[in-house]
């Protein structure tokens, strides 16, 4: 059972939230944000080209223009390994832990894996990010040596950012696997 | 401007939400959505922390929703739930000097439009002209088109450079504010002149103090002496050189007398002095900065309570003290004679002969036993000044802002000019615009469409209250968890 839904992120941007139902209690929920636009890439690729085309021209160096060829490439050979996440997945199995996998536009992929017990409880939380307050959505890890206390909080979908209706609906089923356990 | 208040306003979405503020209050009394904002605020403490945070749970109690914005402390920085779902914005705005932010008129706009805009706020309450943010706060729920109201919380003079810079200010910030409160017509009458305001639209709500928190306890007073406590800031303001002067004096002439004091500060200095030239230790006890909830162990354990204020709007510290049953010797300045009983007070005037008088009198009546006993000065005060008296009377001040328009920009510039002297209106009305065009600017980058509308803790939607009603509730039916943790 799978229903895919479209949502927006805080921005305002397009992103799609797919729930996957593998049982009664494996869920598993993927944040897709749209890919690398070629447009935007067109775009830094021509401003950063012009720039170096007008320093050649007041300086006459050709080193400028291989510069500017190597920092395009490097930059965004970066961007993709590092900085654009494509899929951000929460995998949730009763009893047994969650596990948060992002997948980055070069198709690198980071997993973490936290057990159930350490996990204390998965709740909305609001923030002040940049300029402005915005809700996320977190694990709370338990304290091991007192499991009433909250040791640290672990933000999910933090590259995605989806507004507080997406988030409210994983935060729905999430509770409902953990009650269960 | 309302048409730019409905634009500022939430989604459609959300609308039908909205309504419970502004719509629904046709039936019933209105509610409001206020944010309170000041610089000040716990885990500082003082007299404007205490106002605030009393209010706020009033305010919730009679079914409001009210939230706070402050500065963030430390690492104290983000949203906070204080009792009964009161939330607190601590927001991570530069701290310039004494707990005040440093003011650029522009740059704490976004994040202050993201709470007003998510919190649905309709009522903006400033506190305390010290406070930057407060100043900062009123001017962009003016340019966002929300209803403004500022309380005062403390005197100012009109002589010296620095008083008169302050004054200009607050005729600039006040003078397209909707209604100002005061805390004493002293103060009434101090903040009329100081910024060129129209008594009508200034109101007079006292400050309070929680009786429950201040009960007499006779027991703990050692009656083999005769004790006089001062709880106060160690500052020039409170009149510390006095009370060096007064000390030395009086200790010569009873033996059986000591001094209580209560309080941190610059000038403890001066009574440390004293205390060594005269060899007063066993007599003098200084007890340092004390916490809200000491204050009464250390006022139950003198006869005498003394301030010595220099200036002071209100004054709270001697209702409380007199709310423990003590005999309060106080200076006659400022809005204190109006504050308690004739009776129940001996003013003094603010020099250090007049006040040794007042204070052998006093220990005269104690000596002779003709005071009254600390529980009929308790049941007397304890009427005097509530919390909720305050609360239902700032209510009416809501509601009275409320029905009130508020100025659109061009008549906005028009009213700053007229009112603060040409040149410094005319800078204020270029900075106004440039705030409109900056709130322009922010709504195109970020549309209040994309702010979430915050789930209410307090007010008539309030979770916080719902969630203790529905445990009560959860032994007749099992209801269905709502809200978000």
């Amino acid at each position: 059972m799978a229903d895919d839904d479209k949502f927006t992120d805080i921005n305002g941007k397009a992103i799609f939230l797919e729930c996957q139902n593998h049982s009664s209690f494996c869920r598993e929920f993927t944040v897709s944000a749209p890919k690398v636009s070629l447009l935007r890439v067109m775009v830094y690729t021509c401003s950063v080209w012009l720039v170096a085309y007008v320093v050649f021209f007041l300086t006459e160096n050709t080193a400028v223009l291989s510069g500017a060829i190597f920092v395009t490439l490097v930059g965004m050979l970066l961007h993709i390994h590092f900085v654009k996440i494509d899929q951000e997945t929460l995998l949730i199995i009763g009893s047994l832990g969650v596990q948060l996998s992002s997948s980055y536009a070069s198709g690198r992929e980071s997993t973490t894996f936290i057990e159930m017990s350490k996990i204390k409880d998965i709740v909305i939380n609001e923030a002040i990010y940049m300029q402005g307050v915005i809700y996320y959505l977190c694990i709370l890890l338990k304290d091991p040596t007192d499991p009433d206390t909250v040791s640290s909080v672990v933000p999910l979908f933090q590259s995605s950012k989806p507004r507080l209706n997406c988030l409210v609906k994983v935060y729905k089923s999430c509770q409902e696997i953990l009650a269960k356990c | 401007m309302m048409g730019q208040r409905r634009t500022a306003g939430p989604t459609a979405s959300f609308s039908s939400k909205t309504k419970d503020g502004v719509a629904a209050g046709q039936q019933d009394s209105t509610k409001h959505n206020i944010c309170m904002v000041s610089d000040f605020f716990y885990p500082n403490m003082g007299g404007v922390e205490s106002h605030i945070y009393q209010l706020s749970q009033c305010l919730i109690e009679r079914g409001h929703k009210v939230i706070i914005a402050t500065h963030a402390y430390g690492n104290r920085k983000g949203i906070r739930y204080l009792t009964n779902g009161l939330k607190v914005y601590y927001l991570p705005l530069q701290v310039m000097y004494n707990q005040s932010t440093a003011t650029t008129c522009f740059h704490s706009l976004p994040l202050l439009r993201c709470v007003f805009v998510r919190e649905r706020i309709t009522v903006v309450h400033a506190h305390s002209s010290f406070s930057a943010m407060a100043h900062d706060s009123l001017f962009h729920a003016k340019t966002m088109g929300l209803n403004t109201v500022f309380t005062d919380h403390s005197l100012f003079g009109f002589a010296d450079v620095s008083s008169v810079l302050t004054n200009k200010l607050l005729t600039v910030s006040l003078c397209d504010t909707n209604h100002i409160i005061c805390v004493s017509y002293t103060s009434k009458e101090n903040t009329v002149l100081r910024a060129a305001l129209d008594p009508e639209i200034v109101s007079v709500i006292p400050n309070a103090v929680d009786p429950t928190d201040f009960t007499p306890d006779p027991s703990q007073r050692d009656d083999s002496k005769i004790t006089i406590v001062v709880v106060s800031r160690l500052v020039y303001r409170k009149g510390i050189d006095l009370l060096g002067g007064i000390i030395p004096e009086l200790c010569l002439k009873y033996p059986d007398l000591q001094f209580l004091i209560g309080g941190e500060g610059p000038k403890r200095i001066v009574l440390e002095e004293v205390r060594e030239k005269y060899q007063l230790h066993d007599r003098v006890r200084l007890l340092g900065a004390l916490e809200h909830k000491d204050v009464r162990n250390v006022l139950i354990q003198g006869h005498i309570f003394l301030n010595t204020s220099l200036t002071e709007a209100f004054c709270m510290a001697i209702v409380e003290g007199a709310s423990c049953g003590l005999q309060v010797v106080s200076t006659r300045v400022g809005g204190i004679p109006e504050v308690l009983p004739e009776d129940l007070i001996t003013l003094c005037e603010p020099t250090v002969s007049s006040l040794c008088q007042g204070l052998e009198m006093v220990i005269a009546r104690q000596r002779a036993g003709t005071v009254p006993p600390p529980a009929a000065i308790h049941s007397r005060v304890r009427t005097l000044y509530t919390w909720r008296n305050v609360a239902e009377r700032t209510e009416k001040v809501y509601d009275r802002v409320a029905k009130e328009v508020v100025l659109p920009l061009d008549r906005r510039l028009v009213r700053l000019r007229a009112h603060c002297g040409s040149v410094a209106g005319s800078i204020f009305a270029f900075v106004a615009v440039l705030d409109f065009l900056f709130l322009l600017l922010l709504q195109w980058l970020i549309p209040d469409s994309l702010i979430d509308v915050a789930i209410d803790a307090s007010g008539p939607q309030g979770l916080w209250g719902q969630r203790r009603a529905r445990k009560r509730e959860l032994n007749a039916n099992h209801h269905e968890g709502t809200g978000t943790g």
